[in-house]
């Protein structure tokens, strides 16, 4: 555990100790936007904007690696960017590094001990009850009313890999930010800020308490979800309502092919190829593919699947695609002791061979 | 009893250009009778076998699936069979969590002299399916 540190800085102070003392040359972070109901993530180039700024608005408009991913994939930024990321943020960033889709030069990672996020549709800034209960709920270690089911069931919302990480759960929201500094630069940070180290803060103990009931929040879900899956049938019932729009796989920070092979022309039939489908079955439903859509994805992207929940909060027609794909995923993951975004030295297991491994796999 | 004996399963066999294939044609040279209801397709290496190609034959149709290529160090692109083996296994982790047989689907390296493990294979792998009966997932018509 690292050594937490009372920065005697509230959020607004901070932001601005970057901008002054890190020199950095923009922050990314949650921002509300004009109309006052919705925040998105944010690049400020300048402390002129920072009051719009939220880092911890619960709410993910958009996996955030994809948006740093889009600012370092190229080239890294010439000058520091410090960006503020969930966990699963983060995690999703670090794998998206491994397939070279972004880089980590000249940024400063800034996490924090994450308490979920609503679905993005549900949660507003004028919503002061849902957002005093969501403020109550992490100070006291506990999952929020209305979260969603997949960040009820995350149990891993610390920041790991983060440069600075910010303790919040167990925290009331007043409080000045207890820091921690993982990192070299990160360290290289402290002293740029100035921070007194003496003045240490013990680790609270509602962090543990939350981990307690999302692991047990988690166990129920991967019941859940292997109940409801079970066989042919159990498939296709919860993937009957899809309309075949693959607005998962856009949103999905682990999906970063330009054009996807389900978009693709090898998905682009003739009509002759329906007729012999229809003779071979007797009908068939429109749209194709729906099935083989889904498990054809999981096979591509499943084994670094984060467990963000972005695929679930965008789906038009309410399939619990996360929690699938999470619960898919980690078993697949389980073959290769293989957790995503947790490591950046673990290589990607399916980049990654041995001669002599798997043999059970093979028949 | 009797209606397994008539059942014919379709299987797709894939084999790699460098060894499954050559096991294929070895077997032929060898005159070995194998099973006639499989439907082998060639590809350049066994790595290149996109878990969706199973996926989509075991949703259309297919009975069972079975992949060949070089044995272990034997892979003409080196690694192509370590990267067929990998993704089998991920194949199989997903096939059970959903509830499918993933014993529908079968991994086994056939080198290219290899004419009867080839023969032995596809009657092993026909015996099989035949035991497990029709892949419940093919007949749908709502996938």
């Amino acid at each position: 555990m690292e050594t937490m540190i009372d920065s005697r800085m509230i959020m607004t102070d901070f932001l601005a100790a970057l901008f002054d003392k890190l020199d950095v040359a923009a922050v990314a972070a949650m921002s509300k936007l004009p109309s006052g109901e919705k925040a998105a993530y944010t690049l400020f180039t300048d402390k002129s904007g920072l009051k719009e700024c939220v880092p911890f608005f619960p709410a993910m408009p958009a996996n955030a690696a994809r948006a740093i991913s889009k600012l370092t994939r190229e080239e890294a930024p010439s000058k520091t960017v410090a960006v503020f990321l969930r966990p699963c943020e983060l995690r999703a960033l670090t794998e998206l590094i491994k397939i070279k889709q972004a880089s980590l030069d000249n940024l400063l990672i800034i996490s924090y001990d994450c308490s979920g996020v609503f679905p993005f549709q549900k949660i507003n800034l004028s919503d002061e009850t849902k957002l005093n209960a969501y403020q109550d709920a992490v100070s006291t270690g506990k999952n929020s009313e209305g979260i969603r089911p997949v960040c009820a069931a995350c149990t891993r919302f610390t920041p790991r890999g983060a440069d600075i990480a910010i303790s919040i759960v167990g925290r009331s929201a007043d409080q000045p930010l207890v820091l921690s500094f993982p990192s070299e630069k990160g360290q290289t940070a402290a002293k740029q800020l100035g921070l007194d180290v003496s003045k240490t803060v013990e680790a609270s103990p509602a962090v543990e308490s939350l981990a307690r009931e999302r692991k047990t929040a988690e166990e129920a879900l991967t019941e859940q979800v292997n109940e409801s899956l079970s066989g042919a049938q159990g498939l296709v019932n919860i993937f009957d309502r899809c309309i075949s729009c693959h607005a998962c796989s856009y949103v999905c920070p682990i999906c970063y092919c330009k054009n996807c092979y389900f978009d693709s022309q090898t998905f682009e039939y003739f009509p002759e190829s329906y007729f012999t489908r229809m003779t071979a079955k007797g009908t068939l439903r429109m749209p194709v593919d729906r099935v083989l859509f889904h498990l054809g994805r999981l096979s591509h992207m499943g084994i670094s699947c984060v467990a963000c929940g972005m695929c679930e909060d965008v789906c038009p027609v309410n399939i619990p695609v996360s929690q699938i794909f999470k619960t898919a995923g980690s078993k697949a993951q389980a073959v290769f002791d293989y957790i995503p975004g947790e490591n950046s030295d673990d290589p990607l297991p399916l980049l990654a061979y041995a001669e002599n491994e798997l043999e059970e796999f093979e028949d | 009893m009797d209606e397994k004996k008539e059942f014919t399963p379709s299987i797709i066999y894939g084999l790699c250009s460098w060894c499954g294939t050559g096991g294929s044609e070895t077997a032929g040279a060898m005159h070995l009778q194998y099973a006639e209801n499989i439907r082998p397709f060639r590809v350049p290496c066994t790595g290149a076998i996109d878990p969706v190609y199973i996926l989509r034959a075991l949703i259309e149709g297919a009975d069972g699936f079975a992949v060949s290529g070089c044995h272990p160090g034997d892979c003409h692109f080196d690694s192509g069979n370590y990267r067929a083996r990998r993704r089998t296994a991920v194949l199989k982790s997903l096939l059970d969590t959903f509830g499918l047989d993933s014993e529908r689907v079968w991994l086994r390296w056939v080198g290219h002299g290899e004419g009867k493990r080839f023969a032995d294979t596809v009657n092993e792998f026909n015996d099989h399916i035949k035991e497990m009966g029709g892949n419940p997932l093919a007949k749908r018509r709502d996938t």
